[in-house]
């Protein structure tokens, strides 16, 4: 009989376990996530030849002209100022009515099971699709219900300057419903059903349930997809490489676009300026995000 | 009963607020089956017929898809030239992607949060810290230096380079798993040692087993995510395109007889339609078992 006075107790077998079920998400984690960020931190004090395919170290020389490129080129802050914009837009519009519709099939009202789904549905196809489709509705189909209806001829809203930011935001908050509201939806379904009897009992339903009962509750997980959506200031692309390829209008360009089509042109020697300009970015990131995860802590509602 | 008891206490009667909530929900609804079915029907149309009736049924109904099907390929350079990857690669590839990196991006988390849920060693706390300190803490910027590691390492254009690569335990899915094994019973366990059961027959024969349905859901969400990915295919695999990066091309594309607005809307259904049957048959289980609760450090 096998020794079982210590049935909680953990012995070296259970080590020998542990360490070898371990090592390899610590050595991946080691090599693309340690490894990853400090070479990328290297890079950045770094320059590559190409044509003698050799790195030297140039000291803060990529830091001073990535300052100076983000900072002091009309294009890097013109890329700030959308994607500042973008954030804010899907914050006070996407997440107001994330949860809303969520609510709404928290309380399964009619017809709630086909509008989660609906809300779903584009999360699961592929951008590229969904912008395909989306874009030559908005270029064609609208322009052409437009005259139709008022004899009106219209630019198509992404080919017109004055609409394009808007048609494009429009889509990423519309389309962006799906994962908030179902996650809401499930985390409000986790709210005992007794405090919403008690407090219909009381008189408290609709909207006051909602902010007094429901949001409360599940604000954690509210704040969990605000500090986490933080990051996304600077690397949300808006869907612009499905909209456009490598070809997107500045009036539109983000930090997220602007990194990832640098990048993808392959120009090695482009990288560590590019590491600096990350290195940059983070720096403002980490704090930024840090101050609004206190914040929401602070100012959130309580579930006293 | 029960059940029946607690569906009819969250439910509520509609008040001026609800109302618009479902006015808005009908909208978006309305809005989004419009966009689907009009793009669906632009897929049957020719090019002249599209040109003059842009917003009605076709006239003449055009089976766009064999023309588009032959002639969706990807040119890709090589040593001997460039030659056209087929869709039926493009397919291959697109299985060979998703799949190996969505069984990889779900098993690691998986396997982590359980060592890290139901050993009491202090590692884990590391582990779990590190989480959410990664979550938290945003790193931009760093695609250059990961395609120059994934060169160095060999992952540069391999398929299988790729599954090592998404085979990270940081993220979301490690607390959806770590939950769900805190959650567990210690019972089970604590039987199965009785039972004179190994760590491992603990692993594969109760714990896993307790967790398949989540274990699939996380691992479908995974599948379509990679399955809808082309960027990282566009930069990763050069030489492997997939069927979204073959879309991606499609749309850019100038060719004469495939830049046509039907002849793209004809590509974009056919990635799709398989991508909504898999919707159809497993929304349920797709939006039913994620739950998130709160970040603490």
């Amino acid at each position: 009989m096998k020794k079982y006075g210590k049935l909680n107790g953990y012995n070296k077998w259970d080590i020998a376990f542990y360490i070898a079920l371990m090592a390899f998400p610590v050595l991946q984690f080691c090599i693309f996530y340690i490894g990853v960020n400090f070479n990328s931190l290297l890079l950045a004090f770094q320059k590559f030849d190409v044509a003698t395919n050799t790195t030297t170290w140039v000291g803060f020389d990529n830091l001073i002209a990535a300052f100076r490129r983000m900072f002091m080129t009309s294009e890097m802050l013109r890329a700030a100022g959308y994607s500042f914009l973008a954030y804010g837009l899907s914050l006070v519009i996407g997440t107001p009515f994330s949860l809303l519709f969520s609510f709404y099939i928290y309380k399964k009202l009619p017809a709630s099971g086909v509008f989660r789904a609906m809300l779903f549905l584009p999360s699961v196809i592929s951008a590229i699709v969904m912008v395909t489709m989306f874009q030559f509705f908005v270029e064609r189909a609208v322009p052409d219900l437009v005259f139709r209806l008022f004899n009106l001829r219209i630019e198509g809203l992404i080919e017109n300057k004055a609409t394009r930011f808007a048609a494009i935001m429009f889509y990423n908050i519309v389309m962006g419903f799906g994962i908030p509201s179902v996650m809401y939806a499930n985390a409000m379904g986790g709210i005992s059903p007794e405090l919403s009897e008690a407090a219909r009992l009381e008189g408290v339903e609709g909207i006051r349930e909602f902010f007094y009962i429901t949001l409360p509750l599940i604000y954690p997980t509210v704040v969990t997809f605000l500090v986490v959506g933080v990051a996304g200031i600077f690397t949300n692309q808006i869907n612009l490489y499905s909209f456009f390829g490598q070809w997107a209008p500045g009036n539109t360009v983000t930090y997220g676009y602007w990194l990832y089509i640098e990048t993808a042109a392959g120009d090695r020697a482009e990288y560590p300026e590019l590491a600096a300009i990350g290195l940059w970015l983070t720096l403002v990131a980490v704090p930024m995000t840090l101050i609004v995860k206190k914040l929401l802590e602070k100012f959130g509602p309580s579930e006293d | 009963m029960s059940k029946k008891a607690n569906s009819s206490s969250t439910k509520t009667r509609f008040t001026p607020v609800t109302v618009v909530i479902l006015v808005l929900l009908a909208l978006y609804t309305a809005f989004l089956i419009w966009l689907l079915v009009w793009s669906l029907l632009t897929s049957f149309k020719s090019w002249e017929e599209f040109r003059l009736n842009v917003l009605g049924l076709p006239e003449k109904w055009v089976w766009n898809y064999s023309f588009v099907l032959g002639k969706y390929t990807v040119p890709v350079p090589s040593a001997s030239g460039v030659y056209n990857v087929p869709y039926g690669m493009m397919f291959l590839y697109s299985v060979l992607y998703a799949g190996g990196c969505a069984f990889t991006a779900t098993l690691v988390p998986c396997i982590t949060s359980y060592l890290c849920a139901r050993f009491p060693y202090k590692f884990g706390k590391v582990v779990y810290t590190v989480v959410i300190i990664a979550m938290i803490l945003p790193v931009v910027g760093n695609l250059p230096s990961e395609i120059l590691v994934a060169k160095t390492f060999g992952f540069f254009d391999q398929i299988w380079g790729l599954w090592l690569m998404k085979a990270n335990f940081l993220g979301m899915y490690f607390l959806v798993f770590y939950g769900v094994f805190k959650g567990l019973p210690k019972t089970y366990t604590e039987a199965a040692k009785i039972d004179g059961a190994g760590n491992l027959a603990i692993l594969f024969e109760i714990m896993l087993p307790l967790v398949k349905t989540t274990f699939f859901t996380v691992m479908l969400i995974n599948f379509i995510g990679f399955w809808n990915d082309y960027q990282t295919p566009l930069i990763y695999l050069p030489h492997y395109p997939t069927v979204a990066y073959g879309m991606q091309q499609m749309s850019v594309s100038t060719e004469y007889g495939m830049s046509t607005i039907p002849m793209r809307m004809t590509g974009a259904m056919l990635m799709f339609i398989p991508i909504f049957a898999v919707f159809l048959i497993f929304q349920n289980r797709l939006m039913a078992n994620l739950t998130m609760g709160g970040i603490k450090e």
